[in-house]
């Protein structure tokens, strides 16, 4: 089996510093968190430029070059609701080190970024849930199995495919947690693969109890067959969980010194 | 509908290293297939011979095949001249035997004045390999490295307890090739490339000596090792895997009782000098094919057989 891939998420206009550094074209910010992540070693770097609907395009293309000219060609996850900023970043994208991911496509209003990706050589994130969260796994299935069939349709390869089925929140859908994993478990088993914004699981937590949350929820989704999360690298419990997950799940071969590669 | 078999190239590949100098240096590993699966992508690089040869001279040797192979040789560097002849040879190893302080305990002068010598003689790669004591060893592939600083030899080998003063002499002082030795220990082959890198030994100055023992002696456990460690180099695309390996077979093969027990105490055995290479062919064949890709030997009867079944499969 492959290395569980880490996508790093901490370049994302949530952040007030990257918001502004974003605006106003200040490289330092941008450069400093993604260098931040790839040493905690992250395989991906999303880059979230939030709905950015007038400048978009611009934008990420700025950002693509000035993060893989400075880090070796990074492989990058391109993240806005803006389908022209995507298309525009992916023009001027480097393949040397991987494809680009395109974050995301649903089933609902989302649905055509999945002939997006395919029309781009990209791998995309298949969120399974329509218009708001899906109810059951039997919606959650059928979500999965119709943006497959979308993708197949337009050519992709099926592991390009990386299906989301949505980590939700501990505090107030408690009940639903194990639905979540049972998901992953059938992507799995159908040979798919998948990942998800990992940290949606302790939302609302005190900041000393979200890494705990963060690694439990992640080792028990390895258990269950999840191939990659969107996580925050910088949270070292986190890191050494995903090292020693592939470890146990024998996707990588053990040495002493495992947690410093 | 004709067949048409999947190919099974890696996106990985085994780390490329040079030996030597000039027209006789040679380049082992490189390929990002299994053991000469030249069907799944060509394997540029064929595995290589090297042949061993003690710093004890003829001494202690019993075959008659490989005495006569050095006749009239008085010297080690008489030897090593010879060695170079033989049908197969790449490479030679010069084995410091005498140094072992349990045994003759040669100084590390002399052995250096040795290997100066033998290096001056020869154009073939060198390979250093030391006494097993852990201590002796570090000093003497340190000054050896030294001495023979522009040869690009490989030193036999840095283990978990002298890694930092053999890398750092051998790998980064004097820019020789580094073998990092384990005893058919995965894990520990994985870790000693680890700290040699975090050292900072480039992993191309590099070779894996992941154990080695004779047909019969527990070589089941040295063949599953081995394809374990390509399995993770080129499935896995482990990194830290990816270092060519040399195995040494002789040092080995003509150690054991069915290599050296007198005809007249096993005469249902058959010939000494046949049973011998009869050993080290075996031994060395099954390496080969589990992913050797330097083969270190002594017999020319042995080394001839090997290099042929090199060229067949390739």
């Amino acid at each position: 089996m492959a290395k569980f891939i880490t996508i790093g998420e901490r370049i994302s206009v949530t952040a007030p510093s990257i918001r502004k550094a974003f605006a106003e074209r200040d490289p330092e910010p941008i450069l400093l968190r993604c260098e931040q992540q790839l040493k905690a070693g992250a395989n991906y770097i999303d880059v979230n430029i939030g709905p950015a609907e007038s400048d978009g395009e611009e934008i990420m293309q700025w950002a693509v070059k000035l993060l893989q000219e400075r880090f070796d060609n990074v492989p990058l996850a391109l993240d806005t609701s803006n389908m022209k900023a995507i298309e525009a970043g992916i023009q001027v994208y480097n393949r040397s080190k991987g494809k680009p991911i395109v974050n995301s496509a649903d089933a609902g209003d989302r649905f055509n970024r999945i002939e997006l990706a395919a029309n781009n050589e990209a791998i995309v994130i298949a969120l399974c849930s329509a218009n708001g969260i899906a109810s059951d796994n039997d919606e959650r299935m059928a979500h999965c199995q119709r943006m497959l069939e979308e993708g197949l349709m337009h050519g992709m390869e099926a592991e390009d495919l990386w299906f989301d089925p949505l980590f939700l929140v501990v505090k107030g859908m408690q009940d639903k947690q194990m639905e979540v994993l049972e998901a992953i478990r059938m992507f799995s088993e159908m040979g798919l693969n998948s990942t998800g914004g990992l940290s949606n699981n302790s939302n609302g937590m005190p900041k000393h109890i979200r890494p705990i949350f963060d690694s439990c929820m992640l080792a028990m989704a390895m258990m269950q067959g999840l191939t990659s999360a969107i996580v925050n690298p910088n949270d070292q419990r986190l890191m050494e969980t995903v090292k020693t997950c592939d470890i146990i799940k024998n996707n990588n071969l053990y040495a002493d010194s495992y947690l410093e590669i | 509908m004709a067949f048409t078999p999947k190919k099974q190239a890696f996106n990985a590949r085994i780390n490329a290293v040079t030996l030597g100098t000039g027209d006789k240096s040679i380049v082992i590993g490189g390929e990002n297939v299994l053991p000469f699966y030249t069907f799944d992508a060509p394997i540029e690089n064929k595995p290589k011979i090297a042949i061993e040869i003690s710093d004890k001279g003829l001494a202690g040797i019993v075959s008659p095949g490989l005495l006569k192979f050095y006749e009239g040789c008085e010297t080690v560097v008489d030897m090593a001249k010879k060695a170079e002849t033989m049908e197969g040879a790449s490479a030679i190893c010069l084995h410091f035997e005498s140094a072992d302080p349990n045994g003759d305990n040669t100084s590390v002068a002399d052995c250096v004045a040795v290997a100066k010598a033998v290096a001056e003689a020869v154009s073939m790669p060198i390979i250093v390999m030391g006494c097993k004591n852990i201590e002796k060893d570090a000093e003497l592939f340190s000054a050896i490295s030294e001495a023979l600083q522009g040869k690009n030899i490989l030193v036999l080998s840095s283990r978990e307890e002298n890694y930092k003063t053999v890398g750092a002499s051998a790998g980064l002082a004097y820019n020789q090739k580094v073998g990092a030795e384990s005893a058919v220990d995965i894990n520990l082959a994985k870790q000693l490339n680890v700290l040699l890198s975090q050292l900072g030994v480039p992993a191309q100055s590099v070779c894996m000596n992941v154990g080695s023992s004779a047909a019969g002696y527990g070589f089941e456990y040295l063949s599953s090792t081995l394809d374990r460690v390509k399995a993770a180099a080129l499935a896995q695309s482990d990194a830290q895997l990816q270092m060519p390996i040399v195995t040494p077979i002789s040092p080995e093969t003509w150690g054991v009782k069915e290599s050296m027990s007198p005809e007249e105490e096993s005469p249902e055995w058959g010939p000494l000098d046949e049973r011998g290479i009869e050993m080290e062919v075996c031994t060395a064949s099954a390496c080969l094919v589990g992913g050797s890709n330097l083969v270190i030997m002594k017999h020319p009867a042995a080394v001839a057989t090997i290099a042929k079944f090199i060229d067949s499969l390739m």
